[in-house]
């Protein structure tokens, strides 16, 4: 029986492509820096650019398709999930380090319908991995299957995660507790690229066991929950139940196991969620 | 950033040869130098090539390895990880260089965990980190480096890291620059804590003072603001994005001299700073590092950061032995 949705994937994994040439082209020029929410939740032209570049193709191709983007969310734009196939797109997942060329930048799209995931793409533009992943027929990069490790113990495991973009001292301290926490289990180690979606397409690959975090968007994570899961591995709340991807909050790991020993050391808080309304 | 271009004449040439059926490379020296003669461009371009043919052997034996499942041994911690791997290429690396400098000295990990002497002295001396980033070797995680310094006058004369996963070979001469792939380095020459991307390590102490101290160092970092934290579990490779520019500063307390004596040469050939982790001058001993874009960046952090009580590792009784744990 024929992908209703392959056209539609073929043509993510064709722009996401052509998004990151965007991305390395833009890395040998001066990036004007501008911020968000704090002054160290950066946004710069290309972010703007890569998501636009990404709407406009999709609107060609499928009209009737909707959109949740991080730069037209951060202009005004809804972010509710609707039953309607609509693309989740992170234009440049690791702003920070593209600022810096620090070498992890990843464009993320994730293809919900009936709000669920049936595809994801993470193009690591830097490293020129293609990681992708369709519900239900596995997970890859350049092509080649990825596997979840098969570590079930924590105190063998890596565990990668970041610290954010908030700088509120509450949400600052809960995360270092966190950190802490799971350092003393002891873990094997502690690592962080910088983009969440490259974190976890380090889970899908198997070089980590777990990554976790607070205050990640949807569109960070969309398109890497699907490579995570078809991959083998699974998701979770940071307070053990079923992932929410609007909550802001998320485990991703090899196992249950791995995911519920984390539950226990990690510090829970509240950002505000993605599809709340917007203050008035 | 203009580059060194006058010529400091020392008593031998540098002289490098690359044996592909038995070694990264040999290396011969002090050395005349300069860019348009130097045999040390000669090295490179020897090295590059080496690389790109795929002769080098031990990457090889790095690379094949790192596919397989690993028989892990611990050390100090029980995040503190050594494989056969890390012995083995070792071992191959100080025999191709003894073959052909008899005289030279060695301080490489694996030996002093095995008992040798750890004594930097006037000597040439070559000073070896099989494997940096044991535990994402473990791991597979991608940044698995061999650290390869040399010193003579207890002053490091070069530097050496091959992050052999990502095929990134960085190296630089006193007083010749830095490179990547034959690219030059330069740094950020960020001065601005507040636009700084800083790299740094929790180590693999898991002691709860360390950890209080490690956790807390970053989480003052943070709320300074700077722009964001990284750590990519390999002090050498973690410093020689400092000299690319895509960070602006590393720090670490608690690591060897093997995991940044070649880094550090590389940082200030690309025009950084490196200095101890309470603003005095560097001492690769100390097992604390800060290297940075800017003296102004570095000082910054030496004023907010702490040290946990380490010792040195030129100390006698401070060893990390292959305990056998398992």
């Amino acid at each position: 029986m024929a992908d209703q949705w392959q056209s539609s994937m073929d043509h993510a994994v064709a722009i996401a492509r052509r998004a990151g040439e965007v991305v390395r082209e833009a890395l040998l020029d001066d990036r004007a820096v501008m911020t968000k929410s704090s002054s160290v939740d950066l946004v710069t032209q290309t972010d703007q650019k890569v998501e636009q570049l990404i709407i406009q193709s999709v609107k060609e191709k499928f009209p009737t398709h909707r959109f949740i983007g991080e730069e037209s969310v951060a202009a005004g734009e809804s972010c509710v999930l609707t039953d309607c196939p609509t693309w989740i797109i992170d234009p440049i997942d690791g702003t920070t380090n593209f600022v810096h060329a620090f070498p992890f930048v990843a464009v993320s799209i994730g293809f919900s319908v009936n709000k669920q995931v049936e595809f994801g793409v993470v193009y690591s533009c830097l490293e020129d991995k293609m990681f992708t992943a369709r519900r239900g027929k596995g997970a890859f990069c350049n092509g080649q299957p990825l596997e979840v490790s098969e570590q079930k113990d924590i105190q063998q495991s890596i565990v990668a995660t970041e610290f954010g973009s908030s700088r509120a001292p509450e949400a600052v301290d809960r995360i270092f507790c966190s950190l802490k926490n799971v350092l003393s289990i002891p873990v094997h180690g502690l690592r962080g690229a910088g983009t969440a979606a490259i974190n976890m397409c380090l889970v899908a690959s198997g070089c980590v066991e777990a990554y976790y975090e607070i205050g990640i968007h949807v569109w960070d994570v969309a398109a890497g929950s699907l490579i995570v899961c078809e991959a083998g591995g699974v998701l979770m709340d940071v307070e053990g139940g079923e992932v929410d991807l609007m909550s802001r909050r998320i485990i991703a790991a090899n196992s249950r196991t791995i995911a519920e020993r984390l539950v226990r050391e990690i510090a829970p808080f509240r950002p505000p969620r993605d599809d709340a309304p917007p203050p008035n | 950033m203009s580059r060194t271009s006058g010529a400091h004449t020392r008593n031998t040439q540098l002289c490098v040869l690359l044996q592909s059926d038995v070694c990264l490379l040999h290396v011969s020296f002090p050395c005349f130098y300069s860019h348009q003669t130097s045999e040390f461009t000669l090295l490179v371009s020897n090295l590059n090539h080496a690389v790109q043919s795929g002769s080098l052997v031990v990457p090889q034996v790095v690379l094949s390895a790192f596919q397989q499942h690993k028989e892990v041994k611990l050390k100090s911690s029980p995040a503190d990880l050594v494989t056969e791997t890390d012995q083995r290429v070792e071992k191959i690396l100080i025999s191709a260089i003894r073959n052909r400098y008899p005289q030279h000295r060695f301080i490489g990990e694996e030996s002093v965990a095995a008992g040798e002497r750890l004594e930097l002295t006037d000597s040439p001396t070559w000073i070896i980190d099989p494997i940096d980033g044991t535990v994402n070797f473990v791991h597979r995680f991608p940044f698995v480096a061999i650290s390869i310094a040399f010193t003579f006058n207890k002053q490091i004369q070069f530097g050496i890291v091959y992050s052999c996963v990502e095929d990134k070979l960085f190296y630089a001469q006193r007083g010749g620059g830095a490179f990547l792939n034959g690219e030059p380095l330069y740094v950020s020459g960020q001065q601005d804590i507040s636009r700084c991307v800083v790299v740094t390590e929790i180590g693999a102490e898991r002691d709860d003072v360390a950890l209080s101290t490690t956790t807390s160092n970053i989480c003052r970092l943070l709320k300074l603001p700077v722009h964001g934290v990284r750590a990519l579990g390999t002090a050498a490779v973690d410093m020689c994005q400092v000299a690319t520019g895509g960070a602006d500063a590393y720090y670490h307390i608690g690591m060897h001299c093997w995991d940044i004596a070649a880094s550090a040469i590389i940082v200030q050939e690309a025009g950084g700073v490196v200095m101890d982790t309470d603003g005095s001058e560097f001492d690769m001993m100390s097992r604390r590092v800060i290297a940075a874009s800017s003296a102004t960046v570095a000082d910054r952090i030496a004023q907010v950061i702490q040290a946990f009580p380490c010792c040195r590792d030129d100390e006698d009784n401070c060893r990390c032995g292959a305990t056998g744990v398992n």
